[in-house]
């Protein structure tokens, strides 16, 4: 299997909305044949050095930070909707992340 | 209905007395089967649902047992009257699961949602399935306080018509809020937003007569980077227990003083991070019964293009909801002492999440309003909080949380601190009768009327919106 890629989802209490996207983004991952891993976190919890630790930060919408994220931010609020349908833009997004650190 | 009730208890009392975390294992399991969850997922969620409520109960035991003591000593020393114990909302919301009565009220909000859906009187289907509990915990309150169920069902259709109404309400706001375009269909049901008409008309009352406040606000990136881990839940628990171990009086000339203030402030830190370890573990096990449903409800109307109705946090980017937050945590802390009338100790819910998504909301970003409004009602949720103690005590043990006696729990920054009084008074109206159905009528009305003007107010700002784009 392809080398670990490591998301971050951040959300209120870093427990419901950002555990969705953990869940989803990791299973559709795996199903498309990749190794993606995703860590949910406390949205006040983010910062540049937390952030350097990642390969991208799947946003819910627009997020204010103090600073200019150096990892791609891909916007997967779509997934909390529940409709497959929705959903499937996120994905292809993540996994087009996903090859582009493959392929380094 | 309580015919039903009584039959279905008979039925079920072996099962009953298995305990909560047993029930609710079969109980989340059959209707996630029978919202045509595939059985093997069901039963996931509900065997996590079942660990959660065990695993939550013995964390608030650990928790409740190291302060009981220095709490007391802390009232003995101070002569502040805060004895009750703030665990934050991941154990009220486990411990709400963990009552069957929870997808009762599940069930029927469901159903309205279906039908203002069918009569064309909202635009929002609402998949947030796991903050059902705030309005259960709602009419478990009133039945609690002596209502009785139906009485108490009627209580949550009129709050939960209100909340899906405000969905549409908010809706342009929350386009404003996250520059999101037309199409996108983030809204939110959540309970927090109820507050919004109180905070409606303390914001009139600063465009009024202070908007010049307004040149005050300050970047809340900026505020809320250089808090850092200070402001982290597990610090704050550290904090707390160095704080009531110096108001209980150790005696830092002995070792034994100085070994307990570490020992307390680490409980408190560990139990703080592992509420919300736990209350990810719960949340995951409503999971598959939201899909079930969402697949469910989508199917039903297909064709039709709805807002989605999430949990709050698709706001959380927004900065000011933190800097409020970490603003609004030591001012809880002053009030909590000088508040008469309050016995909470804020800990678990400090920072008040249940409080500043709604100010955003309504000042759409004015921190200085969303601090200022947020000092003012912040004794509104204190002594909220401190009226449902014994009734979330209640319910913990009846979890099977072993809370030492003569202990209460309750939550310092629930959502619906108002909602909780209009359940206390509906509860007595029917139990004590006399004066309490006054008090309930005059209190439903007031509360209905406010909600009534306020939508006015957000009607008025959607036109602007509206007209704002025609414009460009």
């Amino acid at each position: 299997m392809s080398r670990e890629v490591k998301f971050i989802a951040a959300c209120g209490a870093g427990v419901n909305s950002s555990h969705q996207i953990k869940d989803a983004v990791e299973e559709e991952m795996r199903k498309r044949g990749y190794n993606v891993k995703v860590d949910a976190y406390m949205i006040k919890d983010v910062n540049e050095d937390l952030l350097s630790h990642y390969d991208g930060y799947l946003t819910i919408a627009k997020t204010d930070l103090s600073f200019k994220p150096k990892i791609p931010l891909i916007d997967a609020g779509a997934i909390l909707y529940r409709i497959p349908a929705m959903a499937k833009p996120v994905y292809d997004n993540v996994e087009k992340v996903v090859k582009e650190i493959n392929a380094k | 209905m309580n015919g039903i009730i009584n039959f279905a208890n008979s039925l079920f009392k072996p099962l009953i007395d298995m305990g909560a975390a047993t029930i609710m294992l079969i109980v989340l399991t059959l209707i996630a089967v029978l919202f045509r969850v595939k059985f093997t997922k069901a039963l996931e969620g509900g065997l996590k649902l079942a660990i959660a409520i065990t695993a939550i109960g013995n964390v608030m035991n650990m928790l409740t047992t190291a302060f009981q003591k220095p709490m007391m000593q802390f009232v003995k020393h101070t002569g502040i009257h805060m004895d009750m114990q703030d665990m934050g909302w991941a154990p009220l919301a486990t411990i709400t699961w963990g009552s069957p009565y929870t997808l009762f009220y599940l069930l029927v909000l469901i159903i309205l949602n279906v039908v203002l859906l069918v009569l064309n009187k909202t635009n929002t289907l609402d998949v947030d399935i796991f903050d059902v509990w705030h309005l259960a915990f709602d009419g478990l309150f009133c039945v609690y306080v002596g209502a009785p169920l139906w009485l108490s069902t009627l209580l949550v259709l009129f709050i939960g018509t209100m909340k899906i109404i405000n969905s549409d309400l908010m809706k342009p706001t929350f386009n404003d809020l996250l520059d999101a375009p037309e199409g996108n269909p983030m809204t939110t049901t959540h309970m927090n937003y109820m507050m919004n008409p109180i905070i409606m008309v303390f914001n009139k009352f600063f465009d009024k007569c202070l908007p010049w406040l307004d040149k005050f606000d300050f970047d809340s990136t900026k505020l809320n980077e250089k808090i850092g881990f200070w402001g982290s839940r597990f610090a704050i628990g550290v904090y707390l227990g160095v704080f009531v171990s110096l108001l209980a009086g150790n005696n830092f000339a002995t070792e034994q003083g100085w070994k307990d203030m570490f020992t307390l402030s680490f409980i408190g830190g560990s139990c703080i991070e592992l509420f919300s370890v736990i209350g990810s573990w719960f949340i995951a096990s409503v999971e598959p019964l939201s899909q079930g449903i969402a697949d469910f409800a989508t199917k039903k109307f297909s064709g039709r293009t709805f807002n989605i109705g999430l949990d709050w946090p698709f706001l959380a980017g927004r900065s000011e909801i933190w800097a409020a937050a970490n603003v609004l945590a030591p001012i809880m802390m002053l009030e909590a002492m000088v508040l008469p009338g309050n016995r909470l100790m804020p800990l678990g819910g400090i920072i008040a999440m249940g409080v500043t998504p709604a100010l955003l909301v309504v000042t759409r970003g004015k921190i200085i309003r969303m601090i200022i409004i947020g000092t003012v009602e912040l004794p509104i949720f204190l002594w909220a909080g401190t009226m449902v103690g014994p009734f979330v005590t209640n319910m913990a043990h009846s979890v099977g949380a072993a809370i030492p006696a003569h202990t209460l729990v309750s939550d310092t920054t629930m959502e619906g601190p108002v909602e909780k009084f209009l359940a206390y008074l509906v509860g007595n109206a029917w139990k004590q009768q006399g004066m309490f159905i006054v008090y309930a009528l005059i209190a439903l009305t007031v509360y209905l009327l406010l909600f009534i003007w306020y939508a006015k107010q957000m009607k008025k700002r959607n036109a602007e919106y509206a007209a704002a784009k025609k414009a460009n």
